[in-house]
């Protein structure tokens, strides 16, 4: 922090509770926000030059390598595009397993924000460690809840965190009807877990604060979206996964080593995430869900980004109820995945990681081996959204100190649950010789 | 009978001397029996307090980067102190081994005996094998941890 006549600076080398490093920077000069970013500066992810070169099966294990949050989200769009390139559609049990493992993620990704990181802000403690010593219950029902999403992910996936089960084409190994259903009694439980983070999670104090947003998600017509489904917003847009090239475009921030993207038709920011996922698809929600929603206080469409928290918890809920629904259902599948051969093509899938959706893009030649890859996680889509909130939402506070004016701005940022491991994979080369 | 010691080597295999607790982990397999079990763990969290529940003695194994000499091994009796903050800085995720130790111990589920050794890595990139300073004190760290093993079967 620095003042230097009228003009004050607040940097935040460190940014707390975000996943990955980051760090913020306020300017203000005459009582008035100049200067507003995020800097990035863990080092640059190399996947996408690392995938080159290696065969397409191996594209779910590397990229699962990207996260330890969200592994399986770059699975599932790794394998839906090196499937759309071969003109394979998994569907029937093993369409529901990949959905049953996705649910597992979101429960353990969007319960790790919920307690351990983004409500230690509206309840007004450091951390969760601190928050854990006045709310003991409430940080260990986030720990079980946590941990059911986890247990989903070892079923399935093999194990929790870079899940080793998941192939090109279905699975290395499926479990029998009779395992899902032994498997039904820890669901069970979660749901109601996640049925009192929903209650718990409503009556947190939460600013006044809504944007007119343009929410961008997946789309599906029967479900709400996790692997499949259309890239829809609400300003009229309506493209599959091949044509998200056409609409958006990447551009590089010279402070930060992420990518920030925009929308191509006006260069602004868009909003991607549980609340573009929930504005857009609240009608494929189970009326169960959208009766708790309800209860709770929620509209169809949410615009106060701090709600996220809520419309993250709904997303748990909806998770441990459509988990259940595969494990009624399921049946073990004839074989544990679809042999596919490969030809010379170019593969585009989007799936709806917990931060928001995921594409990849994959050009393979005849054997096979990948050319070339291009992969656009959520949070360098929110990147320059989450400044523009910060634009905004900062000035209001701009009497307060600046322990307080920080605590605001970083309370703001974790609404989009910032994954910037992620976001990183820019690479940018200066080379100097002498 | 669930075994009554826990071995967890933490770290990735890809990521030069942060390695170590996985290649440990792999060593001391030997001596798994009904009362020692020996894992390799991403260093998640929610899973490792709930890894330990119900043990009587605990091992953490990771490398570190508290710019230290290279190789250094840190010792840390986590019932009587937590993990120094210079610890926490090279965890690419916000909610780390650290606090999932402060938090297992505000909700009471730190175990009797938790020790963390820590050994400073000098590199961490893509692909490395280990450091050289870090192959040393491997060997190191192997002496002890088997010596404390052999403690923890007498208590």
């Amino acid at each position: 922090m620095s003042e230097n006549g009228k003009t004050k600076t607040i940097k935040v080398d460190y940014l707390a509770r975000v996943e990955g490093e980051g760090a913020m920077y306020l300017k203000i000069h005459d009582g008035k926000l100049e200067d507003v970013h995020l800097k990035i500066f863990e080092p640059p992810r190399f996947f996408e030059g690392l995938l080159r070169g290696r065969k397409f099966t191996e594209a779910p294990d590397i990229t699962a390598r990207i996260c330890g949050i969200c592994p399986v989200a770059y699975q599932m769009s790794a394998v839906h595009a090196m499937e759309n390139a071969f003109g394979v559609t998994v569907d029937g049990p093993l369409r529901e397993l990949r959905r049953f493992l996705y649910c597992g993620e979101w429960i353990s990704s969007h319960t790790l924000h919920i307690y351990m990181l983004h409500a230690p802000d509206f309840m007004g403690y450091e951390s969760a460690v601190h928050m854990a010593k006045d709310y003991p219950e409430e940080v260990e029902r986030g720990l079980q809840l946590k941990k059911a999403g986890g247990e989903i992910m070892s079923f399935i996936g093999g194990r929790e965190i870079h899940p080793v089960n998941v192939r090109v084409g279905g699975f290395y190994k499926v479990p029998s009807k009779q395992e899902m259903k032994e498997f039904r009694p820890k669901i069970e439980k979660a749901r109601d877990h996640a049925l009192e983070t929903v209650k718990w999670a409503s009556k947190l104090n939460f600013p006044d604060f809504e944007q007119d947003y343009t929410f961008v998600s997946l789309h599906h017509p029967d479900e709400y979206p996790m692997s499949n489904g259309r890239i829809v917003s609400n300003k009229g847009l309506d493209i599959t996964a091949k044509e998200y090239d056409n609409h958006f475009e990447e551009i590089h921030v010279e402070r930060s080593n992420a990518l920030h993207c925009v929308m191509k038709e006006n260069s602004q920011s868009y909003h991607v995430g549980p609340l573009a996922r929930y504005a857009l698809n609240f009608d494929q929600l189970p009326a169960s869900v959208q009766n708790v929603a309800k209860e709770v206080g929620l509209g169809k469409v949410e615009r106060n980004p701090f709600r996220s928290i809520l419309v993250r918890s709904i997303e748990v809920l909806y998770a441990c109820e459509e988990a259940l629904r595969i494990i009624d259902n399921y049946q073990e599948p004839d074989v544990p995945f679809i042999e596919m051969e490969p030809k010379a093509a170019t593969g585009y899938a989007a799936t709806e990681a917990p931060r928001g959706f995921l594409y990849h893009r994959y050009e393979v030649d005849e054997k096979g081996d990948i050319v070339d890859a291009d992969i656009i996680p959520p949070t360098s889509q929110n990147q320059k959204m989450i400044e523009d909130d910060l634009w905004k939402f900062v000035p209001q506070y701009l009497d307060q100190s600046d322990e307080k004016l920080q605590w605001h701005a970083e309370q703001a940022i974790r609404n989009y649950d910032p994954c910037i491991s992620c976001a990183t994979h820019f690479l940018k080369l200066d080379i100097k010789r002498s | 009978m669930r075994a009554k010691t826990l071995i967890i080597g933490i770290g990735n295999r890809f990521r030069g001397d942060d390695a170590l607790g996985c290649i440990l982990a792999d060593r001391l397999q030997t001596l798994s029996s009904s009362s020692v079990e020996v894992i390799t763990h991403s260093g998640e969290p929610a899973s490792l307090i709930d890894l330990w529940q119900e043990k009587a003695c605990v091992i953490l194994v990771d490398a570190v980067s508290s710019r230290a000499k290279a190789g250094t091994i840190h010792h840390i009796d986590l019932q009587a102190q937590g993990l120094p903050d210079d610890f926490r800085s090279y965890s690419t995720h916000a909610f780390g081994i650290a606090e999932a130790v402060e938090l297992a111990r505000v909700l009471y589920k730190l175990p009797p005996k938790t020790i963390f050794y820590g050994v400073e890595g000098k590199s961490f990139g893509a692909n490395e094998e280990l450091s050289p300073e870090m192959t040393a004190a491997l060997e190191d760290v192997t002496i002890r941890i088997k010596q404390e093993i052999k403690e923890a079967a007498n208590a």
